[in-house]
């Protein structure tokens, strides 16, 4: 009987490019501006942050039902075991190749944006609010490691370091302001609580590994997260674009994925990073290298370097839908994403695999001659003939 | 005991000796009386109106209709809305043609009285848009280009804009065969402050749209409350035809029984008055007529014409036995008739009462209705009748085969008498054994509540039912909706600490069985929060940050809070509407306010149509057992009273009982659920079910106080009044049996439900009572034999 919709406004003519959503969101959300969203919202509450009676960083994922049906970003294989995160601190788990799922207990309730294993036993996932996660059991169950609230400390306390060692024989006044105004923000963020998400994380052994997230957050801990030091401010990102995805490629170089073309490389197994040439200004989610490196971003802007020109080159695919996650089977690319995309590698072309589905997709990951696959509305089995399998 | 009886039954012995005597001594001035009573009120009947309205189906005391009604205005628009299809018969919805009937419609609809036409939605009107993400930021546009001339090309891009708008499902079929125009509608129009007329709403949708715009190649759905109330009123009114098919039938039988022109017309005359002056003085008390009270003139004419009928036998036996002349055998018959015929009609009225212990306006109204028809039958037929008959009397060649059928032996009702031997009677009680534990067994799939899908007050195959089973094949919303209202201090609604913990109260109903999903403001910030960044999933989540929150609420579709921001409906969409599935519902959500105990934030049950039946249920779940022991209670207690023996208490209630047992059974066995319509039927039932047990008790009472063993005193009784009761039940079957052609399926129920019970209860009177007696002996006399 209730239908909603989510339109823009329909006050504004037709066909006008309305604000950058990203950049809308950054002046929302950026902590010098804040003044400005007031201007553009109708309701005000005062905080609420105040009474944290039932916090979702604090309470325990609800286990219920058909958890394997929910919002569900990201898909690990073990190798013996598939373990699926998503909403609501949502943790499945299951030993039959994902024809029964089970649901894991996990201490907090937040988005889970993304989730990897170092061997078959040890396993991360990280999420809203700043949540990183740790099992120690195949992810049966998880502990709480980090939120947000340490990693604002973290990253003050990195500026509050870097400052200290600042003198201006070595750093010119405009750096040292800059970090001034890096620490102010750290401040004002701090202030706000744990308000940014970590949407990606890259463990090159068991003990070193990478968390990065919206506005430029990266982490990095060389202890298998006993410690943590916030590396985001080193990064060649002074916007504070959020950092999508990160991947170790073939070569060991280091790659970050961003925001508005941003694309970030380290071949000092992240010590010191530089900035690509980006041959587009969107935002890039999903990476895999098949007979070359393949990048995939908004809207199906997707690139293959070209080793021998050392450039980037177009890829069309047939469909104009936002890539979200990509993985390689037999030598060959198969990537998922928005509106039930599903797309295989032919030759340097790309051609849908199977019917068209509805619902995006977040996440695939191989398992025999199948493919799990993670969305809207929880795990989906497709073969890789492209027919749904049978559950 | 007899002390207390007596001076209980006082004010009727006594009231019998005044009317009596005032009847008989002012005759004209009495008949003038009631004629000038006929007039005033039967102009006040003629006034009288069909009305529905949905606050009073609804238990109005229970706490989730309580809930509802302290935020029925921020709710407003919530449910209250109708949708209207245009579907393509042949082809799609991309042709020239469709969409210029599409556009019409959309126009046609905004100028009908009573729709909110900012919130009216097709893919016509400009608040319909569809969005992308590019590198630059949103881009958007209403779906219809402002271009459009109807060329393939602008077709096409329609198509694409429709795509892109996240429309499908929603405003366009999954199959692009149909589109929706979403009407909500104004309860109480916001300039005038006027109501909105339900019935002139549907007639003119019907009028404006159905028919207009119908043709060979295009199909018109509406479904909608408005639609359902504008249904019910229609058929409703359509039900009065049957009215006169009743009084026909009963016409032609009373005068097969009666075999007198008068004692067929004035029965029939005083019963016509007993309805009018009935729906009169309803009228006068201010109420309406609605489609559950419309059956109340059925039964009142019914009991009206049951009680004539044993007025005009006992004046016609008189007249033939004894020789009275006219103003005599109508004296005596009065004298006869007004000590049963009065306590039987209390224990009707008393029967209709005691469905005042259920809190539903409907029933209560029904009650009073019911309960006004039984207290004019004392005037129109205890004393008007009699009196008409004092007048014209029964005629000559009534009374001529009176006297033929008393001659000669009536050897049908010797079969009956067999019943009061202990033989028969052992059979019959054993018999009855058999039938009672069956109807237990068979009730035991007695269900709360509406079964079928779609508008349960509906027939399955009713226009609306189809219509609303097109849409719920064709579009992803289910009609079957459940809100939660979350209600909050104000300016809370949408606090960090709200969103979260809907946003978790939602993921927990998703696990519950029945739950198909759920939308509230948490959805739209979430979405849009995910919208902001460039539609990536991995941020679909409430943000921490308030003014992120704030800005995502930018633009909140209308209902999903209201204006202080102090409440925030969850809407639900469940399965379907069966009482288990409610219940569960309902405990989940307690389970989960039970564990999730935040201050300022409470979760409130229930409004939406599931939410309504789920309070309605629980209220009849309750009601069901206490009507039955108030209706069981209070008829014993005046058998009590009348007849001063346990024993005939048990006679007269133990047939209804089973009645009452296998009427369950037959429920269960028949799909129809215990619901607001049907809980009355036992009440029902019962009260008008004892008058039979009433009149062959009191009858053979006199027999056996005379000296006639049992069997003999129930032979004089059948041979006397049998025939008459056997009529009574015959015409209260007809007056309800023709209700099971109501195009309104709770009506249809009723009238099934209540033939069974009125003949159940006739042939337990029969059979039943006398065994019963037999087995009893409540008054000491053996009889091992049937006397000749």
């Amino acid at each position: 009987m209730i239908q909603v919709t989510f339109q823009a406004d329909p006050e504004r003519p037709p066909n006008i490019k309305i604000i950058t959503g990203y950049q809308m969101f950054k002046r929302i959300t950026g902590s010098s501006l804040l003044i400005l969203c007031s201007l553009f919202t109708p309701l005000s509450p005062s905080s609420a942050s105040e009474q944290l009676t039932s916090d979702r960083l604090s309470t325990s994922a609800l286990t219920r039902e058909g958890a394997e049906k929910s919002l569900l970003l990201s898909v690990a294989n073990t190798g013996k075991r598939l373990v699926a995160a998503g909403e609501q601190g949502v943790i499945v788990y299951s030993d039959d190749q994902g024809k029964k799922w089970q649901q894991a207990s996990v201490p907090a309730s937040t988005l889970l944006t993304s989730i990897k294993f170092t061997d078959t036993q040890t396993g991360w996932a990280i999420g809203h609010d700043g949540l990183v996660l740790k099992t120690a059991d195949s992810g049966s169950s998880w502990k709480s490691v980090l939120s947000g609230n340490d990693i604002n400390q973290l990253r003050i306390t990195a500026l509050e370091n870097l400052l200290g060692s600042m003198t201006t024989d070595n750093f010119t006044p405009e750096q040292i302001e800059d970090t001034e105004y890096a620490l102010d923000d750290a401040v004002i963020a701090q202030e706000e609580g744990p308000t940014s998400p970590l949407l990606d994380m890259l463990f090159l052994n068991s003990s070193h590994g990478f968390l990065i997230g919206a506005y430029g957050t990266m982490l990095e801990t060389r202890d298998a997260g006993q410690s943590w030091q916030f590396i985001g401010h080193k990064l060649p990102n002074p916007e504070g674009f959020h950092l999508n995805r990160i991947y170790q490629l073939k070569s060991g170089r280091l790659l970050i994925l961003g925001e508005a073309g941003l694309l970030l490389a380290s071949d000092d197994k992240g010590q010191s990073w530089l900035n690509l040439d980006s041959p587009y200004d969107g935002s890039f989610f999903s990476a895999a290298e098949s007979d070359a490196l393949y990048i995939m971003g908004l809207r199906g802007n997707t690139f293959r370097f070209d080793d021998q020109n050392q450039n980037w080159q177009r890829v069309e695919l047939p469909v104009a839908a936002t890539i979200n996650d990509a993985i390689v089977v037999e030598d060959q690319i198969i990537m998922v994403g928005q509106g039930g995309t599903l797309l295989r590698q032919k030759g340097t072309g790309f051609e849908p695999l199977g019917k068209r589905q509805l619902r995006t997709f977040t996440s695939l990951t191989q398992v025999a001659d199948s493919l799990v696959i993670t969305g809207e509305t929880g795990i989906v089995h497709l073969s890789l003939s492209g027919k749904e399998a049978a559950q | 005991m007899n002390k207390l009886s007596a001076l209980l039954l006082w004010p009727i012995q006594t009231s019998e000796r005044l009317a009596e005597y005032f009847l008989y001594t002012h005759r004209k001035l009495v008949l003038g009386l009631f004629l000038i009573a006929t007039v005033i009120l039967g102009w006040q009947a003629s006034q009288i109106r069909p009305d529905a309205s949905f606050i009073k189906m609804i238990p109005s005391s229970h706490p989730y209709v309580e809930n509802y009604i302290n935020y029925r205005d921020d709710l407003a628009g919530l449910g209250n809305s109708i949708r209207v299809v245009v579907a393509a018969k042949n082809g799609d919805i991309f042709t020239a043609e469709f969409q210029e009937t599409l556009k019409n419609v959309t126009d046609e609809l905004f100028f009908i009285p009573g729709v909110d036409r900012s919130a009216l939605k097709s893919i016509w009107t400009p608040n319909v848009r569809w969005t992308e993400v590019t590198e630059e930021g949103f881009v958007g546009g209403p779906v219809i280009p402002a271009k459009y001339d109807g060329s393939a090309q602008s077709l096409e891009q329609v198509r694409t804009n429709i795509l892109r708008s996240g429309q499908v499902g929603i405003l366009v079929a999954n199959d692009f065969r149909s589109a929706m125009v979403q009407v909500p509608l104004f309860d109480k129009h916001p300039d005038t402050g006027e109501r909105l007329n339900y019935q002139s709403f549907s007639e003119q949708v019907e009028e404006l749209i159905r028919d207009k715009y119908s043709s060979d190649s295009i199909d018109i759905h509406i479904t909608g409350f408005a639609k359902i109330v504008g249904d019910l009123i229609d058929g409703a009114t359509e039900v009065a035809l049957f009215f006169a098919v009743a009084f026909l039938i009963t016409l032609a039988l009373l005068y097969l029984y009666s075999g007198s022109v008068m004692g067929t017309i004035v029965p029939l005359i005083c019963s016509l008055a007993a309805v009018i002056w009935q729906l009169g003085l309803l009228k006068m008390l201010g109420y309406g007529i609605d489609p559950y009270s419309m059956l109340v003139p059925f039964l009142v004419f019914a009991i009206a014409v049951s009680h004539g009928v044993q007025i005009v036998n006992t004046i016609t036996l008189e007249s033939a036995t004894n020789g009275a002349d006219k103003i005599q055998a109508s004296r005596h018959a009065f004298k006869t008739i007004y000590i049963p015929g009065l306590t039987a009609l209390i224990s009707d009225g008393i029967g209709f009462i005691t469905l005042m212990v259920i809190q539903i306006q409907v029933i209560q109204d029904l009650a009073v209705a019911a309960s006004i028809g039984v207290a004019v039958i004392v005037l129109t037929n205890l004393m008007l009748l009699p009196l008409l008959m004092s007048y014209v009397g029964v005629g000559k060649n009534a009374i001529a085969r009176a006297k033929r059928n008393i001659a000669k032996e009536n050897s049908h009702w010797r079969m009956f008498s067999v019943f009061a031997t202990p033989k028969g009677a052992t059979m019959a009680i054993t018999v009855a054994l058999f039938m009672l534990v069956g109807g237990l067994y068979f009730s035991q799939d007695l269900k709360i509540g509406d079964l079928d899908k779609g508008a349960p007050e509906l027939r399955l195959d009713s226009r609306y039912n189809l219509d609303n089973a097109f849409i719920t094949d064709n579009y992803s919303t289910s009609s079957d909706v459940f809100v939660v209202m979350v209600a909050t201090e104000e300016e809370q609604c949408s606090s960090f600490q709200t969103l979260s913990l809907v946003d978790r109260f939602q993921f927990y109903l998703q696990g519950i069985e029945g739950v198909q999903s759920s939308i509230s403001l948490t959805d739209v910030s979430e979405r849009v929060t995910a919208g902001l960044n460039e539609w990536n999933l991995k941020w679909r989540s409430v943000s921490r940050n308030q003014f992120v929150i704030n800005a995502s609420l930018a633009y909140v579709p209308a209902g999903l809070m209201n204006s202080n921001c102090s409440l925030l409906p969850v809407i639900v969409f469940l399965d379907d509407h069966k009482a288990e599935t409610l219940k569960t519902i309902t405990a989940a959500v307690e389970d989960f306010t039970d564990n999730h105990q935040v201050e300022g934030i409470e979760f409130l049950m229930a409004a939406g149509k599931a939410g309504f039946e789920a309070a309605t249920n629980e209220v009849i779940e309750d009601a069901q057992y206490e009507m039955l022991i108030w209706v069981y209670s209070v008829v014993s207690i005046l058998c009590l009273l009348t007849f001063r023996s346990i024993s005939t208490v048990i006679c007269i209630i133990a047939p209804l009982a089973l009645t009452s047992v296998l009427c369950q059974a037959l429920m269960a066995q028949l799909g129809i659920g215990v619901k607001v319509a049907t809980l009355p039927v036992i009440a029902l039932g019962v009260g008008i079910g004892v008058d039979y047990g009433i009149y062959i008790y009191s009858k053979m009472k006199t027999y056996l106080e005379q000296g006639h063993s049992l069997a003999a005193a129930y032979l004089e009784t059948l041979q006397s009044t049998g025939k008459s009761v056997a009529f009574t039940g015959l015409t209260l079957g007809i007056g309800v049996v023709l209700w099971v052609l109501s195009p309104i399926k709770f009506q249809a129920d009723m009238g099934i439900l209540l033939t069974f019970m009125f003949i159940w209860n006739m042939l337990g009177a029969l059979i039943l009572l006398p065994a019963i007696a037999c087995l009893l002996n409540p008054y000491g006399k053996t009889s091992n034999k049937v006397e000749p």
